[in-house]
């Protein structure tokens, strides 16, 4: 008996030293590695997103270039966590904290907490506006400009005829507000100079995800037969759109995405999605680890860094490598 | 005898100490002194290298423990000859800021006296290039020494305060599963409950500004729900033979969707920093009061659970029910017991919640069922009823914040975490499944 439970703890142990490798290494004093200028601590709101995965993983590759190390744990959106994990980064005197709040109010007390043991913090994309934090710089995509890209996108689509369009929302993310806040002033602008009128007839809750998406998407195909148009706030819901419009026989509707994940831009490549304002989640990492190095270096960074996106399209599809 | 007793029934606590052993020694890292006796040493070094009139600089962050290291070494180097050009206290850009003015009026800089995490600052990477008028300075700072982080006390506080609220609420989850049952609304009752706490504050006790008996009032209203709430689920499996998996999966759903009905799908902030004392004031030897609140709970349900009839009934209706019945035990009132309790301790661990993150949610505690069910597990009691103990759990609740903990002090990623949490959990009931043969 004795020896089963031996053997189970031994093994088990076993286990989590080998995870724990890359970690030994580096403290370890006779290392060659001693040059390290210390350890980011990065909580990001989730890893099963990929875009979230790319700015870990960018951190992670920028912050090694750089001479730091890095840890990015993820949040879960689970508010109570990320508090944990920052505290872990505070007992562990990490030379910086980066996250995306999972709940930018409920965070304030533990973002208040690294503030006390003197630790800066940065944000990236989830940015926290809340009085009594202080943080860095706050680094995010210019949602606003990009929704507003997305309305001459579906302006170029409709062309004379215009018509009515649908819009997929997530009213919760403040991103996604301020994605139909820059793509709506431009059609109000559009209308204003009088051809091709386009008209907003709908404003749907989409979730952000595909499955919602897909049922907004029936839903505003029932009430407007006649639909032309549909921009969703992200690439999931403009992809669960694409599936109610094929299932009802309109692939003619064009549709405007948010995002370019990788299964948006192949949507795209094959014309399903008409046009994506794309983000630049690699950017976001390395300008991030960019910033933490510049703070320390003593330099006076700006309260928010707003990464532009950029329309991609299908002639930027067919040239782009990544895709198969 | 007596001592294979005691390891048939806490034997989990050899494998929460090996986990801590374990941390201890892969967390082992360089630490740096602080206040006076870090200055010490900085002072000497100084001395020892620049002999008797050094022109130094002191940079520090505008935490408080470095006020002292500041204020000692300014003192020391002053009486010792040295003469202090600055003495900054912030960002590494007022650092920056400092080394410019000296730059620029020409003086020279012998030493820079610098904790452990501002001789980091890149700031004085490169003096010689980016400030060539101040010779080269050179960065001192205090000498490190080896220790774990695991084993800081401030790290120990916060694995305790961290599962507070889990072992709170698995107090009553353990005496649920030992009746034979089940309760999995207790995650959507810590929501329920912080929205609840939080919006009375707000609505009722005038929000910010809300007296301490206003904010006692929104806890008491959100416990006393949470307790009703069980009180329902208790009478429908005791009266309508309703499975406890249904009916509080039922419950589950209710709780989550009247939390963010009632919250409006948003987070309510609009509380008093007065509200935090709950789950982040430590008032009583230095110890978190959440961790105080938790351990007074246990030895009450431990008295309760081994001391007192209702505890020996609890253990009764769980090895068998109809045995109970016909020696005499009032069965239903003894489950309702164990749900209305497993109600108000998911309401109170809400209410903690809610105080540790000076809000409310519909968001929070999430599938934290799960974890609770894992830390009654892990501690040994048997989902099939009839057996366990409550300090148990406790151990359970700890192994599993060990590891959480552990895991984030030494970088492993989350994915990898959940792997190995995954594993640590089955391999721990497996231990104990074996142990038991």
């Amino acid at each position: 008996m004795k020896k089963y439970i031996l053997a189970l703890v031994t093994s088990a142990l076993a286990v989590l030293s080998g995870c724990d490798k890359p970690a030994t290494s580096t403290t370890d004093p006779t290392s060659p590695q001693t040059k390290a200028k210390g350890t980011i601590g990065v909580s990001l709101l989730t890893l099963d997103n990929p875009f979230f995965k790319v700015i870990g993983d960018n951190i992670t590759a920028e912050g090694k270039k750089r001479g730091y190390e890095t840890i990015v744990v993820s949040g879960d959106k689970d508010v109570a966590k990320q508090g944990n994990q920052i505290k872990d980064f505070i007992v562990k005197k990490v030379s910086a904290i980066v996250l995306s709040p999972c709940d930018s109010k409920a965070i304030i007390p533990v973002i208040q907490e690294a503030n006390a043991a003197g630790i800066p913090v940065f944000t990236v994309d989830i940015p926290c506006n809340e009085p009594g934090v202080k943080i860095v710089t706050q680094i995010a995509t210019d949602n606003y400009g990009g929704g507003k890209e997305g309305a001459q996108a579906m302006i170029e689509a409709l062309g004379e005829a215009g018509g009515k369009i649908a819009v997929l929302h997530f009213k919760q993310a403040e991103s996604c507000q301020l994605r139909v806040k820059g793509f709506t002033e431009v059609i109000n602008a559009h209308n204003a100079a009088g051809k091709g009128k386009i008209e907003i007839v709908t404003e749907l809750e989409s979730g952000g995800a595909k499955d919602m998406g897909y049922k907004a998407a029936e839903d505003a195909l029932q009430a407007h037969s006649d639909l032309r148009g549909i921009f969703a706030i992200n690439d999931p819901a403009a992809l669960g759109a694409r599936a109610a419009l094929e299932k009802a026989g309109k692939t003619q509707v064009v549709i405007v995405g948010f995002d370019g994940q990788p299964e948006g831009k192949q949507a795209i490549k094959e014309g399903k999605i008409y046009a994506d304002p794309i983000q630049f989640p690699d950017k976001m990492g390395v300008q991030i680890v960019d910033a933490i190095v510049r703070h320390s270096k003593g330099e006076t960074l700006p309260p928010q860094m707003l990464i532009p996106t950029s329309l991609y399209k299908k002639a930027d599809a067919l040239k782009d490598p990544e895709l198969k | 005898m007596k001592n294979s007793r005691f390891l048939a029934d806490y034997g989990m606590i050899f494998v929460l100490l090996l986990l801590c052993a374990f941390f201890s020694v892969v967390t082992n890292s360089d630490q740096s002194p602080t206040g006076e006796a870090a200055a010490k040493q900085v002072v000497s070094a100084i001395q020892s290298q620049f002999g008797k009139n050094p022109r130094v600089l002191i940079a520090v962050s505008d935490q408080q423990g470095d006020a002292a290291f500041a204020a000692s070494t300014e003192r020391e180097l002053t009486a010792a000859g040295a003469q202090v050009v600055a003495t900054v206290k912030g960002e590494p850009k007022d650092a920056r800021e400092a080394l410019v003015k000296t730059n620029a009026t020409g003086g020279k800089l012998d030493a820079i006296a610098c904790t452990q995490v501002t001789g980091a600052w890149l700031v004085f990477a490169d003096l010689k290039t980016d400030f060539p008028a101040l010779g080269e300075p050179r960065v001192i700072t205090p000498r490190s020494y080896r220790w774990p982080n695991f084993l800081k006390s401030e790290n120990l506080l916060n694995i305790a305060n961290q599962i507070a609220i889990i072992a709170i609420i698995a107090i009553g989850m353990t005496m649920v599963i030992i009746t034979g049952g089940i309760d999995l609304s207790v995650g959507s009752m810590i929501a329920l409950s912080s929205v609840v706490a939080a919006r009375f504050i707000r609505d009722h006790a005038n929000g910010v500004g809300a007296s301490v008996g206003g904010m006692l009032a929104g806890c008491l209203v959100a416990i006393l729900l949470c307790g009703t709430v069980g009180a329902f689920s208790g009478t429908m499996i005791t009266r309508f033979r309703v499975p406890p998996f249904i009916v509080t999966l039922s419950m589950m759903l209710v709780c989550s969707g009247a939390a963010y009905k009632l919250s409006n799908n948003t987070t309510i902030s609009e509380i008093p920093d007065s509200f935090i004392w709950l789950g982040r004031g430590a008032d009583f030897l230095g110890l978190p009061n959440a961790v105080v609140l938790m351990m007074a709970l246990y030895l009450l349900a431990h008295v309760l659970m081994s001391r007192m009839k209702l505890g020996r009934y609890i253990y009764a209706v769980g090895g068998n029910a109809e045995a109970a019945r016909l020696s005499g035990v009032a069965v239903e009132g003894v489950m309702m017991f164990a749900y209305i309790a497993s109600g108000l301790l998911a309401g109170l661990g809400g209410v903690v919640m809610a105080s540790l993150l000076k809000s409310g949610s519909g968001t929070f505690g999430n599938m934290y069922e799960l974890k609770v069910i894992a830390a009654v597990v892990v501690g040994g009691t048997s989902l099939t009823g009839g057996q366990g103990k409550i300090f148990g759990t406790l151990i359970g609740a700890f192994i599993i914040a060990v590891i959480e903990n552990g895991m984030n002090l030494t970088n492993i990623e989350s994915q990898m975490q959940k792997i190995v949490l995954g594993l640590v959990i089955l391999g721990a009931v497996l231990l104990d499944k074996i142990r038991h043969r």
